[in-house]
């Protein structure tokens, strides 16, 4: 008996396992694999642990440990040597190959794209059989309907062989789980390491439930960005569809203005609810934020941005950088103000770096800055933008007093979105 | 303006192979065959309402949902069925397309391949939004049928009694032409085409009073529009003994019954109505195929990352505009034939929508109600007894 054997999902299901003495025992239903890694990276976590039987009319579960795969001349045997049923707890934690992987959409973690599988690739090894890869490819999808090999041989003749397409199972990550009472944040663990944009295509292209599923079991920081990231009627779905307190949460480890883009579309009950639960310091600022008009500048403003007084040195500021570690954005340009903060002047990152530790910010920010109005039209914005060549503009009120700025990043949104509601489908 | 779901599908369903089927049996039956335009509504309606209930509440394709609950097998099926049907379809588009221009004196050699070319180019380059909104508006001139049919001065007593008292030829000719009107009514790709616009446009359950009055504005717009195209040809073509194979041939003949300028109204509502589904048809069946196999689809998407989507598209688009420039196509063959498909394939989807819309699993509390079953199930039973009817035919006509 050789050490290793292969074989493919659609080969096992529906055969018969056979007992030693060559009897039939049932009909292979489903394999149940280890879902729930214990570490990173579980060897474990891709073994066969269970078998879901039909014997005679009753299907049941039982452990795999008693049943092996063999190969005699390219036929695929299933050797059985016992029954032992398996526990309601084991069957919860696992994973079942026909019910949530095959034909469903996984995530293919490389490609960082949803692909629908068409096959499952396993392995027999002297420690337990294990799934090895996903089989997405055209290969795949013409041996599940049966037509594989007449097709092949065709092709053959022709020299032109039928691409194989496989997806190693520790860049899979499976999203349907409905049917099991599965810890999901657990289950969904892989998803964590993927870019929040990348995240956000993804969940847009899921159905509902799944949608729901996934962005429930991220973390706070990372649901936030991909709230962020998401189309507005992607984003609609999240926020209508989990409870109240789980959303506010959200919300406030997100900028202001996302928010207050977000609240825009929902109705005026469910946004006020939102905004109850939220911390009083966050919801304050939406607020503020919601009362400008759509194609007003003050609408598109962030509220996140850092000023200092003009009296400060270039080593108190940087200092107060390192602790108060802000975001990117926050940096693209730097605020000077006088006490009422009325805005006198700004500076940058490169204007702090190139100075003297013990230099004033009066000394080296530039006056009279370059500003919007909040009442100003949106319109307006990227025409400054490119002609001063600035990453972030300073938003001011009548009054001359900042009230926050406007970042590049949001104006670019805006001009691309545009473009690209044209250009969907 | 507004423009639903319901609507849009409604404008494409009235496309050149409709506009065929809807002379061809006006020609020949006269007023008789119009009130087959009312349960095509009431079943139209109810699949609708079903494509768009399942696409709120799931946000998941038709194709997705058929191949993650019914198997590779059936679904190959589909996708097969509904890839010949599409190529079959745009094909009558393209006819469409030629015939109509050939009334205005362009012969089908400059028409289809510039026409083919334009299309490919809007898709490809990524104006379909805006195409899409342009057609819609242009097929308002659908509505210049209704100025045809009343060009034809028809007899509008006729008409009313001839809806009362429908008349049933039970002959294989009859028969063929009922189906044929049905078929073309409710095509099976309609339904997939549906509900990827339900979510495409994030509808949501709470509005669905305005999603169910789209779809039947859409449905009253394809029944208002078959209805003169009918009366149009029953009115002038009929009463002459004329007997037309293609919309073209009813565009001709309209001339010297109701004048030039019914004539030419007849062709440009035919050209139109022909290029905005040549647009529509073979993207939709391109990113359905896709949808259900897995393959990256979408317009939005490189031709790298989605080649598989692209050359379809394209296939689809090319073989059609082919087999149009074939001197001497067997143009009536292969519209009988996608009719064919259309026929076995549309009970089959419809199947699948049944069982689909009745499991709790997939839509929760919003599984059919008594009623639309009973409806959904008769329609299913009628479609498949009339199908089967196509198929054994012309087996017993021999």
């Amino acid at each position: 008996m050789t050490s290793l054997t292969t074989f493919y999902l659609s080969g096992i299901i529906g055969k018969e396992a056979f007992g030693a003495d060559g009897d039939a025992i049932g009909v292979i239903k489903d394999l149940l694999i280890n879902a729930v890694p214990s570490g990173q990276n579980d060897p474990n976590q891709q073994m066969v642990i269970g078998v879901r039987l039909k014997i005679k009319k009753d299907t049941g579960f039982y452990s795999f440990k008693t049943f092996r795969v063999v190969k005699a001349r390219e036929m695929i045997n299933v050797a059985c040597t016992g029954l032992t049923q398996l526990s309601k707890e084991e069957i919860d934690n696992g994973l079942l190959l026909v019910e949530n992987i095959l034909d469903k959409q996984i995530v293919d973690l490389n490609g960082r794209k949803l692909v629908r599988v068409n096959d499952v690739r396993l392995a027999t090894l002297p420690a337990g059989t294990f799934a090895v890869a996903v089989d997405i490819g055209i290969d795949g999808l013409l041996r599940r309907i049966g037509i594989s090999f007449p097709i092949k041989r065709i092709l053959s003749l022709f020299k032109i062989s039928i691409p194989t397409k496989y997806i190693l199972w520790d860049d899979v990550q499976a999203i349907d789980f409905s049917n099991l009472n599965i810890k999901l944040s657990k289950s969904y663990a892989k998803l964590q390491m993927l870019h929040p944009s990348d995240l956000a295509d993804i969940l847009e292209d899921l159905g509902k439930k799944s949608s729901t599923s996934v962005f429930s079991a991220l973390d706070e920081e990372k649901a936030a960005d991909v709230l962020e990231e998401l189309e507005t009627h992607a984003q609609i779905h999240i926020v209508e569809s989990l409870p109240v307190n789980k959303v506010a949460d959200v919300f406030e480890k997100m900028p202001a203005d996302e928010v207050a883009d977000i609240l825009d579309e929902l109705e005026d009950d469910k946004a006020e609810l939102l905004l109850k639960e939220m911390e009083a310091e966050s919801s304050q600022e939406v607020r503020e934020l919601l009362e400008y008009d759509d194609n007003l500048v003050g609408s598109i403003m962030t509220t996140d941005f850092l000023s200092f007084s003009e009296t400060k040195t270039v080593e108190e500021v940087l200092r107060e950088l390192r602790t108060k570690k802000p975001e990117a954005a926050e940096l693209y340009n730097l605020f000077v103000t006088e006490k009422n903060d009325r805005l006198i002047g700004t500076f940058n990152l490169r204007d702090l770096v190139v100075a003297e530790p013990d230099a004033t910010l009066s000394q080296i920010m530039k006056s009279e800055p370059v500003s919007l109005f909040d009442n100003q039209k949106t319109t307006a914005v990227a025409e400054i933008v490119s002609k001063y060549n600035l990453l972030a503009v300073p938003v001011i009120d009548q009054n001359e007093q900042l009230q926050g700025m406007v970042v590049v990043d949001d104006v670019v949104e805006d001009l691309i979105s545009e473009r690209k509601t044209r250009k969907r489908k | 303006m507004i423009l639903g779901p319901g609507i849009i599908t409604g404008s494409v369903d009235n496309d050149a192979g409709g506009i065929t089927t809807y002379s061809v049996a006006a020609a020949q039956y006269g007023y008789g065959l119009i009130w087959t335009l009312i349960p095509s509504f009431v079943v139209l309606v109810v699949i609708q309402e079903m494509n768009a209930r399942m696409g709120i509440v799931t946000g998941k394709g038709l194709a997705d949902l058929i191949r993650e609950n019914a198997g590779i097998k059936i679904t190959f099926f589909i996708f097969i069925g509904l890839l010949l049907s599409g190529i079959g379809n745009t094909t009558t588009e393209f006819a469409g397309v030629a015939g109509s221009m050939e009334v205005f004196g362009v012969t089908k050699y400059i028409s289809v391949p510039l026409v083919a070319i334009l299309v490919w180019i809007l898709v490809v380059k990524g104006t379909y939004k805006i195409a899409e909104r342009i057609f819609l508006v242009f097929s308002v001139s659908l509505l210049t049928y209704v100025v045809s049919a009343i060009m034809g001065k028809p007899d509008w007593t006729e008409i009313g009694s001839a809806i009362i008292h429908p008349q049933f030829d039970v002959s294989t000719k009859g028969m063929a032409m009922v189906i044929g009107l049905v078929g073309t009514t409710i095509a099976p790709w309609m339904q997939f085409y549906m509900q990827s616009s339900v979510i495409e446009k994030g509808l949501k359950m709470k509005n669905y009073k305005y999603t169910l009055a789209d779809i039947i504005v859409g449905c009253i717009i394809t029944v208002v529009v078959a209805f003169f195209i009918m009366v149009a040809c029953g009115s002038t073509l009929h009463p002459n003994g004329i007997v037309i194979n293609e919309a073209k041939d009813a565009a001709l003949s309209l001339r010297p019954l109701a004048g030039n300028l019914a004539s030419q109204v007849f062709a440009f509502g035919l050209f139109i109505a022909s290029i905005f589904s040549a647009t529509i048809l073979p993207l939709a069946t391109a990113f359905f195929v896709c949808e259900a196999f897995g393959f990256e689809a979408g317009i939005d998407k490189k031709w790298d990352e989605a080649k598989e989507f692209y050359v379809l598209y394209t296939g689809i688009l090319f073989v059609s505009a082919v087999i149009i420039l074939i001197p001497n196509a067997p143009l009536i063959p292969i519209s009988l034939w996608s009719q064919v498909i259309n026929g076995i394939l549309l009970p089959v989807v419809l199947l699948s929508m049944m069982v689909l819309i009745n499991k709790n699993r997939i839509m929760g509390s919003h599984v059919n109600k008594k009623v639309t079953n009973i409806i959904g199930w008769s329609a299913v039973i009628i479609l498949i007894g009339l199908s089967a009817t196509l198929l054994i035919l012309p087996v017993l006509s021999r």
